[in-house]
């Protein structure tokens, strides 16, 4: 790991008041840092406060204790600190693609053709360069969450934060947008933060797992994935170390569902 | 255990038959659909011609047609019937523009800055259910007894419809376009125009097309109380000197009006909210 972090995350903590009036703690006490163009995946039971953690990454949620620091060495004008790739399609219906593109273009202080070389680009590097004057109801679901990719890419994001984006689609996309999401990734040189619930996809796309305990969150353990950043999704599962490193993955967050289960009875 | 029987058609042959089930279906929903308003106009002549309704106010459809044909064919009679229908639509008009620009503008303002909906709902909602027809004593102390108290009644019709369309449509817009507009720190203006207003769009639409309804009610109801010309004017002096084909006559252009609004609407959705039907 490099010495000077992308991001840095210290005693992370989030709590919540219910409608009932109850303090409840989402994150307790998390601490991570994250080096500059590596993919982390955060997996964990659901309501283990990785989304909110991801929330509060990317900007959503102000409302927080501890220390969170960014490598202000790269904090430019033209960049943003954190772009948010959704779970569900986040494209904006009456918005060409293009302008859906500009509109998360719209907060950075860039001169129009600047903004211009950046949505081609990156549509470019989605592979819809020829879709820019299309609505997103005349895509389908996988190619709305590629065009939710490239408008996060195109903010040129010090950190890439992806909330479940694959979920939606069916297993077979999910395979080809991973595959595509690795080459993405190989040639942009993000630093990813990837949460998910789908074990084989953490192992298919991170350098490190992070395993979060049930609720109240924090880290229960951080498995390094011993692959190259260049890989192949499909061939990666015939490796002894991917079907390792899954069962281990497995047996830690069934022992945390598992532990939930008890606690609710 | 009974054992479904082997079908003997060929696949083409159910094809063939499904489509002219199909288009027989077809057929019998047209040919009912004509033939029930047909059926009903002629039970009216039949009681006419049996002498169980009065004819006074109720005259057999054949009259009713041959008799509204030739108020439309006699110049000066044509020439009141398009100056009261030209009066009307220009009531409308005026009220229905008003307010529907500032139901928008009002609910957008009430959508996105929370005091001002804090303060106003309980009003707007609180009105809301108030027949606004039962106000226009009022609206004619403030504006008049002429044109201005009319519009007003209009106006206050197509405002409650777009405002509380407008605003719930932009508060139960799909919250993710709330946190795109955040996390991509998106300037507020654009955050308005381009992403709050288009998200409410739908019910915009929504507001738009029940307002022309409520629009067509209130200004014929105005007409009706206080006004010397305009289609209700012409619909009610037609029933008060029982010139009763000529209502009829009256009744057929407030209706054509309200086909037209509604078909307007329609067209206007189809144009705003083209990704709506996807």
């Amino acid at each position: 790991m490099s010495a000077d972090p992308a991001l840095t995350i210290t005693r992370l903590r989030k709590v919540f008041v219910t409608r009932q009036r109850a303090v409840v703690e989402a994150i307790a006490g998390l601490s991570l840092s994250i080096a500059e163009g590596e993919v982390i995946a955060v997996l964990g039971p659901s309501g283990c406060g990785k989304s909110s953690l991801l929330r509060i990454l990317a900007g959503l949620d102000a409302e927080y204790e501890g220390d969170i620091r960014w490598r202000v060495a790269h904090t430019g004008a033209g960049r943003l600190h954190g772009a948010t790739v959704f779970q569900s399609d986040s494209t904006m219906p009456w918005m060409t693609i293009e302008k859906n593109m500009l509109l998360g273009l719209s907060g950075l202080p860039l001169p129009p053709a600047e903004k211009q070389r950046r949505v081609k680009e990156n549509l470019d590097l989605v592979g819809l360069a020829d879709f820019h004057r299309a609505y997103p109801h005349e895509l389908s679901g996988g190619m709305r969450q590629r065009v939710a990719i490239a408008r996060a890419l195109a903010t040129d994001p010090m950190l890439l934060l992806m909330d479940e984006p694959l979920a939606a689609l069916d297993a077979q996309t999910r395979l080809v947008m991973q595959q595509e999401l690795l080459s993405i990734w190989l040639r942009t040189r993000s630093t990813v933060v990837y949460v998910t619930h789908d074990i084989a996809e953490a192992v298919t796309l991170a350098d490190r797992v992070v395993v979060m305990t049930r609720r109240p969150g924090r880290i229960k353990a951080i498995r390094d994935v011993p692959f190259p950043r260049e890989r192949d999704a499909i061939a990666l599962r015939r490796e002894q170390a991917f079907r390792e490193l899954e069962v281990d993955l497995w047996t830690m967050v069934t022992e945390e569902v598992g532990g939930d289960l008890k606690a609710d009875v | 255990m009974e054992i479904l029987k082997p079908m003997s058609d060929t696949a083409e042959a159910i094809a063939a038959r499904s489509l002219r089930r199909r288009r027989d279906q077809t057929l019998f929903r047209y040919a009912l659909g004509i033939l029930c308003p047909i059926v009903l106009l002629g039970i009216w002549q039949a009681l006419d011609a049996a002498g169980i309704i009065d004819q006074r106010f109720f005259p057999p459809p054949t009259r009713v047609i041959s008799d509204g044909v030739a108020v439309l064919t006699d110049a000066s009679q044509r020439a009141g019937l398009l100056a009261d229908l030209s009066i009307t639509m220009r009531r409308l008009a005026a009220g229905y523009a008003l307010g529907a620009v500032s139901g928008i503008v009002a609910g957008m303002a009430m959508a996105l800055y929370a005091p001002l909906r804090y303060a106003f709902s309980p009003v707007v909602y609180g009105t809301f259910p108030m027949p606004k027809i039962a106000i226009f004593p009022l609206l004619i102390a403030l504006f008049g007894i002429g044109e201005g108290s009319k519009m007003a009644l209009v106006t206050m019709g197509v405002f409650y419809m777009t405002c509380i369309n407008t605003l719930s449509g932009v508060l139960y817009a799909n919250p993710i376009y709330r946190d795109v507009v955040t996390a991509f720190r998106v300037p507020l203006l654009t955050a308005w125009f381009r992403v709050a207003l288009p998200s409410a769009m739908p019910a915009i639409v929504t507001g738009l097309k029940l307002g022309l309804g409520q629009a067509l009610i209130l200004v014929v109801s105005a007409e009706f109380v206080s006004a010397d010309d305009g289609i209700g004017h012409y619909i009610w002096d037609s029933w008060q000197v029982l010139a009763i084909p000529r209502m009829f006559v009256g009744l057929t252009v407030v209706t054509a009006i309200g086909g037209i609004a509604v078909l307007l609407g329609s067209l206007l959705e189809r144009r705003l909210v083209p990704w709506a039907h996807h």
